[in-house]
Formats: structure tokens, sequence, C-alpha cells
């Protein structure tokens, strides 16, 4: 089990049998895990973007900092709660995942009502701006309550590293990489299963021909909101956990990526938010690999533009054509 | 385009006000155009301007840079202040680690008629001051920013009372030959600072030969993870990671190595010195190095002052609290020594110290006005906070 | 400054303005009263703080009527502008620096450079959607602040610094504060006017159609491609002059100038001013620079309600404080007042 803090740490074992084995193709392993623990996260901050923008056409340009608002929730409902064992981290962890999942899908219900919809027939450009000062709204509003500092994160996941085909995999990012998993099955089941998510494919189809059948409309709106800040903001509390540190501009640069992963994928399509955000997080691991750490950001925008001009529907996405 | 008699007459009314103004205040025909003849003043208070981060994310060091210095002027004050009872007074200025906002900052600061500059904390921010105090003919006595670049500007108004990223390389290669580690991974977050000590240990260590760089790279500041690095560190299997950014990735970056299972040792360069540390990189950080001048926390016979700092603002002293305090000392004493406010007089006096007492040790400049030792000790964390651990005398 | 024609999503009912107050605003010669208040403005106060500022609030000024070209004429929204001043300051300083020249000379250079920058980001990219594009120039600021921080002959991290002047005649310094205030301004004013020029001309009006309706104006014999890319070209251009005085008035150049919070700035100025209307982008333009300075002591919070006005705005106002008056119906009236007007399709 992961534990809150751990002064032994495992170690002199996996360096061990690091040294036997072939360099080249431990390497590779590894850059693949690397690849796809941070595309999970990824994956997880893509669905919303793709979501929204399947459904309103919109490009939520605050969705980003909705996972840094899930953080700071977690960061002050562990703080509140104070001391907590050890052995009660992981469950903790959850139940602050879930009431951060909450507060950040209501937050998302809220910044949709009063800073979206009064725009809704309002040209692309407006909508964007507004979406530009959300962001800031949300990034300098957490740094004027939070204070600009960085923070280290109340409950550390921590736990054995396990050596598997010579990568180094630790607990955490197993359960972590669990926990987005169910998070991306659950959302499926209930996109193509439930009647909210049948009313959700009908609105991104033709959202006036999905009023007159009597769907209503703005509410099944705000229900995507909802769900897609609940994911920004697990991901949120999740990488708060892990990385240990939480600062009121986190969600900047992971927003970029996400909507990068969720153009790769094909943006309005769920499942290929899910793939964009595991072949970005691989083109990132082997581009810092190959350029040098300082190059990534360079290497994931220059891959961006190449697929929006060569392929702009991405991976799996469906021809769309512009609003006029 | 014809102008119209109404605009004519919007137009002469705004030249009206203007002008009328301008008799009165710092106007071109007032006389006051080169602003900076406030030093001249044979009375009331000597200010001096300290342009140090006070938003952004250094805002920080910025508050504990501001208390230092005016503890130094609250102090000297109390005891009748200088020049046959002048009082000192700070001219607190934004810098905001931003070249734009630092020469904004500056430029308020000679206008308001500073004599003597004591801030400046970012190499990137502080260079692009430099011009414009020297245009003043105002000295500088830079408490904090260290970077090479500034030494190698070879402005004669500029005074570096913190060590240079050389005296710094010097010190972190020195603890490298004692403790014996042969290979060496150096690691900077592509800043100005940062990117000087990493640059200049290179240099160091492929002079002196005894030590093996085994990697040197650059991250990008103010991400998450750093699982390209770490996989870099662990590939090269060194025995030191020699980090020369600021704690916030430097906690990041100590955590992800120990769980990836490093076991070599970290050292960390004065930008990472800071309780966060610890903080951040949880357990991990215990026994990490740190190359930094002395703190209080590391001094003998400090006690005193960390009690009056705190008495005065209720918290602990940080970061560059005590090189603030000596800036502003050392400030008045070079004043009293020119017996003027003059800009010349006073570089000319601050070029004759010899022994003034600061918290690095007794001082005098080098002809390339920076310290003649660097005063850099060896620190490593116990029980997440920074003890001493080598001298290195 | 003429009266302005622009179109854009302003409200349908113009009356003949009412009051004294938009009279005055509506003035045809406001454009030189304000070149007038600005010429005059050192007499009154002239510290090299004050004069800093004004110089900066000026460039400020030149970078956002570039961006209102591609935003407010042409309906591109660019979130990575300040890239442009950072190609022209860079091009500038090092090419100065390299060769000890006096910053004009590096004039011919800067703007084969920034054309061949908007070239470079807006090929590829004009064809897209119109968000899509968004994130794209947003990816190619960041792209250009990364390689400048990452190469060697950008100066790394720490920039080039020690740049020379704008130019030296004898004993005469084109870099005393006061000298260089009113070098920029006049600088600046030629290509403000420059820039309301051009949205008036022909490549204006094809400008607005396109953001307008770029189906319709692509069915009318627009070429649109080459209007946008044209749109971008002259945006880098005017960024690039930006750039050389940034350069010129900071003597130093470092990539932490050129983070996506400026272009946000200047999207802001542009914005809030007015998006198509030269003189509301101006206004804009100068609240946003000169505010934080007035406000430096709250500099924490000052984005904090830059976020909450821009929603605000767009909310109540999507056509920004002072929008475009005048639509296209107008017209015939126009040319009867300005037969320049005529001629053009």
């Amino acid at each position: 089990m992961p534990r809150r803090t751990s002064p032994k740490r495992p170690t002199a074992s996996v360096t061990a049998t690091v040294c036997f084995a072939d360099p080249k193709r431990i390497l590779m392993v590894q850059v693949i895990w690397d690849g796809l623990f941070v595309g999970s996260f990824y994956a997880l901050i893509a669905l919303g973007y793709s979501m929204v923008y399947g459904i309103i056409k919109l490009l939520n340009f605050a969705h980003g900092d909705i996972y840094m608002l899930g953080a700071f929730i977690g960061f002050a409902a562990l703080t509140s709660l104070g001391g907590i064992p050890a052995t009660l981290s992981i469950g903790a962890l959850l139940v602050v995942m879930l009431l951060s999942m909450v507060l950040t899908g209501g937050a998302g219900v809220l910044i949709e009502r009063f800073a979206y919809r009064p725009l809704r027939g309002a040209p692309r450009l407006a909508v964007l701006i507004t979406a530009v000062g959300v962001s800031f709204s949300l990034e300098y509003g957490i740094a004027a309550i939070a204070g600009p500092n960085p923070r280290a994160f109340p409950i550390r996941l921590e736990g054995n590293v396990f050596n598997i085909i010579g990568a180094r995999i630790s607990l955490p990012q197993i359960i972590l990489i669990l926990i987005a998993g169910v998070l991306m099955i659950l959302l499926n089941f209930y996109v193509q299963k439930t009647s909210t998510g049948r009313a959700m494919r009908s609105i991104s189809l033709d959202r006036n021909a999905s009023l007159l059948m009597g769907i209503n409309v703005n509410q099944v709106i705000s229900r995507t909101f909802f769900i897609g800040s609940a994911l920004a903001g697990a991901a949120g509390v999740m990488a708060g956990a892990y990385y240990g540190k939480i600062d009121f501009l986190m969600g900047f640069i992971i927003g970029l990526k996400a909507f990068t992963a969720a153009v790769i994928g094909g943006i309005g399509n769920i499942k290929g938010a899910m793939l964009g955000g595991l072949v970005l997080g691989f083109v990132e691991a082997f581009g810092s690999e190959w350029f040098g750490g300082q190059w990534r950001d360079v290497f994931a925008f220059a891959v961006l533009i190449l697929f929006l001009t060569l392929r702009p529907t991405g991976i799996l996405g469906e021809r769309v054509t512009e609003r006029v | 385009m014809k102008i119209t008699k109404r605009s004519t007459m919007l137009l002469g009314v705004a030249t009206a006000v203007l002008l009328a103004t301008a008799g009165c205040s710092g106007g071109l025909l007032g006389g006051g155009g080169d602003g900076g003849d406030g030093g001249g003043e044979e009375s009331g208070p000597i200010k001096l301007a300290l342009v140090v981060p006070i938003s952004g994310s250094s805002a920080p060091t910025g508050a504990y840079m501001e208390n230092g210095a005016q503890l130094a002027v609250d102090e000297i004050n109390d005891d009748g202040g200088i020049l046959d009872g002048r009082m000192l007074e700070l001219d607190v200025e934004d810098e905001a680690c931003d070249a734009q906002q630092s020469v904004a900052g500056a430029n308020k600061a000679v206008s308001n008629g500073a004599v003597v500059s004591v801030g400046g904390y970012c190499s990137g921010a502080t260079l692009p001051e430099i011009p414009i105090f020297e245009k003043a003919n105002i000295p500088m006595i830079i408490p904090a920013a260290n970077s090479q670049d500034i030494v190698n500007q070879g402005a004669k108004n500029v005074f570096m009372i913190n060590g240079t990223g050389k005296q710094q390389s010097t010190a972190a290669l020195t603890f490298m030959k004692d403790q014996g580690f042969k290979t060496v991974a150096l690691v900077d977050d592509n800043t100005s600072y940062s990117k000087d000590i990493n640059t200049e240990t290179a240099k160091q260590i492929e002079e002196d030969g005894s030590v093996t760089v085994a990697l040197s790279t650059s991250v990008t500041p103010g991400e998450s993870d750093y699982s390209a690095v770490v996989r870099d560190i662990m590939g090269a299997n060194p025995e030191l990671v020699y980090w020369t950014g600021y704690y916030q990735e430097g906690g990041l970056i100590i955590n992800q190595l120990m769980n990836a299972g490093y076991t070599g040792k970290i050292m960390v360069a004065d930008g990472s010195v800071d309780a966060s540390l610890s903080e951040i990189a949880g357990a991990g950080a215990e026994g990490v190095y740190a190359t930094m001048t002395q703190t209080p926390d590391t001094l003998e016979g400090a006690e005193d002052w960390i009690a009056n700092y705190k008495e005065a603002f209720g918290s602990d002293p940080g970061p560059y609290s005590t090189q603030s305090y000596d800036a502003v000392r050392l400030a008045a004493q070079a004043i009293e020594d020119a017996g003027s406010t003059d800009g010349d007089a006073i570089i000319k006096a601050l070029e004759a110290i010899d022994g003034f007492e600061m918290f690095s040790g007794p001082l005098k400049f080098t002809p390339e006005h920076t310290l003649s030792s660097g005063g850099f000790v060896i620190l490593v964390v116990k029980d997440g906070a920074f003890v001493l651990e080598d001298d290195l005398s | 400054m003429t009266e302005n024609v622009d179109t854009t999503l302003a409200p349908k009912k113009v009356g003949a303005p009412q009051s004294f107050l938009s009279r005055v605003f509506e003035s045809r010669q406001l454009g030189w009263v304000a070149l007038g208040i600005a010429l005059l403005a050192p007499f009154v106060i002239a510290t090299p703080y004050a004069l800093n500022v004004m110089t900066t609030a000026a460039i400020f000024v030149l970078l956002a009527s570039g961006l209102n070209i591609v935003v407010g004429y042409c309906g591109l929204l660019d979130l990575g502008y300040i890239a442009f001043m950072a190609v022209g300051a860079y091009t500038s300083g090092i090419i100065a620096k390299a060769f000890e020249l006096p910053l004009v000379f590096t004039i011919p250079a800067v703007l084969v450079m920034t054309v061949l920058a908007g070239l470079i980001i807006g090929a590829p990219t004009l064809r897209l959607r119109s968000d899509y594009l968004a994130i794209v120039t947003l990816g190619f600021g960041e792209i250009t602040r990364i390689t400048a921080n990452n190469l060697t002959i950008t100066g790394g991290p720490s920039g080039i610094f020690g740049i020379p002047g704008l130019f030296e005649v004898g004993d005469f310094d084109s870099q005393e504060p006061a000298v260089f205030y009113y070098i920029t301004v006049l600088v600046v004013a030629a290509f403000v006017l420059a820039a309301a020029r051009l949205g008036k001309s022909r490549l204006g009006r094809a400008w607005r159609f396109v953001r307008e309706d770029e189906d319709a104006a692509e069915a009318m014999g627009i070429h649109t491609y080459k209007v946008k890319l044209l749109a971008y070209i002259f945006g880098a251009i005017w960024g690039g002059f930006g750039g050389i005085l940034f350069a010129a008035h900071l003597s130093a150049v470092s990539p932490q100038s050129f983070i996506f919070l400026q272009s946000a700035l200047v999207l802001m100025a542009v914005v809030l001013g007015g998006m198509g209307n030269m003189r509301g982008v101006v206004i804009g333009a100068l609240v946003i620079s000169l505010l934080p300075e007035l406000l430096r002591d709250l500099s924490d919070y000052r984005y904090l309600a830059f976020g909450l006005l821009l929603v605000v705005v767009m909310v109540f106002r999507p056509q920004g404080f002072w929008p475009a008056r005048g639509y296209e119906p107008e017209r015939r009236k126009m040319e009867k007042l300005d037969p320049a007007l005529k001629g053009a399709s």
C-alpha cells in the first residue's frame, strides 16, 4: 500500500537489475511507460475539451485551469482534515477526489451559465475571448486566495517500485492509471448507454433538431460541462498527490497539451481524446529523448501544427464543417 | 484634412492646460529634465533604491530582502542617521523578475532621487537596470543577483556583495573533490542565473580534470513531470546530481529521482535553498547538499540578529535578508566615508573599503567590484531544514 | 483621422451623434488632438520614470494597432502576437550588436524577417478553422519564446544586452529619454495612421468581409487566403517595428518579455478598446499599459481584474467599449462626405 511518507526507499535492487540488461531496450520500455503515464493525465483533461467542443463547438480555454482548481480544492480539503494516518491515505485521497470532482463540476456549470451561455449566438471570437478571460480570472483568483507561491500537497502517494521488462514502474503510477481508466470507461458507458448520453450525441449532431425533439438542450449542455470539469478536477487531485507540488499556473501548459491531444485524436470524439492523450504522451517522451528536454514543448506544438495542416480531423475524427 | 474651428479650440485648450502646469513641475520647461538630481540636495532624507520582486513567483524573496534592508535602515536611523543626522529612507520598487518592469522600477527610483541602489534579485531583470543607474551616476550595491553577465558588463558603478556564479561553481567543485565524487550530472532550468552556474561549473570541471561531467542538460521550468530528465540521469548514472535552478522544480526533480530509484547524492545551488524544497521533495530531500552563502540560521553568533528581525517583522528571516541588510549598512558607510551623496565620491569610497564587517566576512572589493571570496559554504538537509555541513575553509 | 466606416458587431441603430461628449469622440481631428497631447506631455512631466512609462505606453499602442489589423479588421484571433515583436527585437538586437550598427540600419533586415515570420506562421495555418488558428498561434508564440531561450545566438535565457541606440549624429543622442520619447511617439503615430488608412482601403474592406462572412467573401471573388495572409504580414510588420523600439528603449532583449501574458495583454487592449476601431484600440492600449503603472502596488490583483473585465465586457458589450461605428449600408452617405471612398469595389 502507498504510504504517506516513507523514510526507507525501495532502491538498491532496482538499479542492480538495470545494470545487467541491455540499456537501449530498457530505455525504450521506460520511455513508453513514461509516455503512457503522462498521456493518461492528458487524456483525462482532453476528454473535457473534446466533449464541450463536440456539443457546442466552443474551445473552452479555461479547461486547464479547472484542473488547477481541482488540485487546490483537494489541497484545501486535505489541509482542513488535518493529519491522516498513512494507512488511510489512499482512501482519503479517493474521498477528496470525489469531493473535488463535485465542486469543479459545479464550477464548470457556473462558468457555462454565466460566461458562455449569454454568448451562445455571438461570434466565435467573442466567446473565445470570454474563455481567455475566465482562464485569467481562475488563475489569478486562486493566486489572490492561496497566494502565488507553490504549495506542497498534504498527501503524497509513495510505494514500491517494480521492474517490469526493464521499466521502473511504481505502485502509485499503476493506481493512478487504473483510476483514470475506470473514469474513462464510466464516461464511455454514460455517453453510449444512458438517455442523457444519447441527448448529448444528438445535440452535437444537430442542436435545433434536438430542441424540436423535446431535449432540454441547456440542461444537457450543463451536464456536459459538469462531467468534463469533474474529470479535470480528478486529474488535478491525482497530479497533486503524485507530483506533490501545486501552483496557480499549473493548468496553463497542461491545458494546451490536452487540447493538442484532443485535436490529435479528433476533437469532439471521446475515444479520440483518450487515444490522442496517449499518443501525445508518447510523442513527447520520444521527442525529449531525441532532442533534449528543453525542446519538448517545441516538439509537441510542432506536431500539433503538423496534424492540423495535414489531417485537421485527427486520427479518429469525422469531417467537421465550420459553422457559419 | 481641414482643421475645423471646434478642433482648433480643443487643441488650444489642451495646450493651454498642459503649458499652465508645465512651469511648476519636472517638465522640460521646468528644468527638471534630468531628474536624477535628488542626490544633490543638502538636507532631508537620503533615499536608497530597492528594486526587488514584489509580485510574481519570486515575490517571497523580495519580501525577505525588503525586511532585511528595512531592519538596517531602522537601526541606522535610531543611531541618528548619517552625514550629521540625515535619515535614510527606502524606496521599494517592483521588478517582478521582468526586464520591462525592472526598467520602469529603476527609472522610478531615479526620478524619486535615490542616491544608492541596494536591490537586484533576478539577474535577467537586474541587467537592464545597470545602464539606467549608470547614466544617473548612482552606485549599485547588488545583494543577490549574481550572474557572471553582470560582472562582464564592467560598469564602474556596480558592486556585487553576493558570490558570483563563478565563485559558487568553485565551491561546488571543491566540495565534489573533497567528497571524492567522480561523475556528476549538471541540470539547470534554462534561466539566466541557473544556466550561468551550470556552464561555469562544467568549465571549471573540465579545467580541473579530476571529475567527469556525465550529463549536462536543461529542463523547462513550471512543469510537473520531469520524467525525461530523470530518465537521462538514470541512464548516465552519476554519483552526484548538481541542480542549479530554483526550489519549485528542484523539489519535484529530487522527488521523481528518488521514486525512480536513484541512489547517488544530490546537490542544489543557492536558488533552491528554501524551506519549501523539502516540503515539495518530501523525505527524498534528506541528505541533499547545497552550495549557499551563509544564512543567519547557519551563522554562529547571529542569534541576536535573528531575534531583532523576528521582533520587527514577526517571522523568521529568509534567503538574502542578510545580504540586503549588509547592502544598506555598506551604502550608509560609503556615504559617510564620501562625506556627500555625490555618485562618484560614493563609488570611490566603496572601492576604498577594506575590512568592513559583513555576514560573509570582512569586505574588500576586487578590481571587478566583486567579493574577493564568495563566502560559499556547503549546507545539508537534516530533518527537513538546511544546516551547515562544510564551511570549505 | 477621418470618420471610420468599419462594420462590426456594432448595434444596428446608428443615430447622429447627440451629446457634446459623443461629438468630441466622433470628431475627425481627435487623432491630431491626441498626438498634440502626447507631444506636449513631456513639458508637464519629464522625470525619467514618467518618460519611461510614456514611451512604453506608446510602444504598446503600436503593438495594439498591429494586432487590430489581424483581429479587429480581419477577425483572426491571434494569441501569440508578441512573437512578431520578439522576432523584430531579436533581429535588430543581434544585427546591431554584431556589426555595431545603430538600430535604424537594421530596419530592412527586420522587415524581411517579420514578413518571413508572418508567412511561416500564416501560410500553413490560415486555412484552419478559426478556433484552431487561435491555439496554433499560441503554440507558435511559445515555440518562438522557447527557441529564443534555447539558442546561443539569441543569448539564451539572459538574452541580448548592451544594444546600441537608434542612431547618433554628432552630439545628438537618440537615447536621451526625452528625445527617444519624441521619436517613439512620431513613429507610432505614423503607424497608427497607416493602420487606420489600411482599414479604409479596398484591402480593408476585403478584410471586414472575410471577418463577417468568409464563405460569402469567397463567393464574391475575394481570394480569402491571400487577404488573410496579407493581414498577418501587416500585423507582423507592425509587431516587428514595435520590437525595434522595444530593443532600443530597454537596450536589452530577453525571452521573459515575450511570454503568453504579453500577447494576452495586447489582445485585451484591442478587445476592450473596440475591435476594428483604431481610436478605441489606441485608448484601450493606453489604459492597459498605464493602469498597471498607476496600480503598481496592487500588481497581483490586476490580472484578476483584467480577466473579470474581459468576461464582463464580452458578455455585456461584445463589441468593446468603443466599437467601430457605422455599417456598410451607410456607405452611400459616406461617399458623399468623402469622395476618396468612391472607385473602390
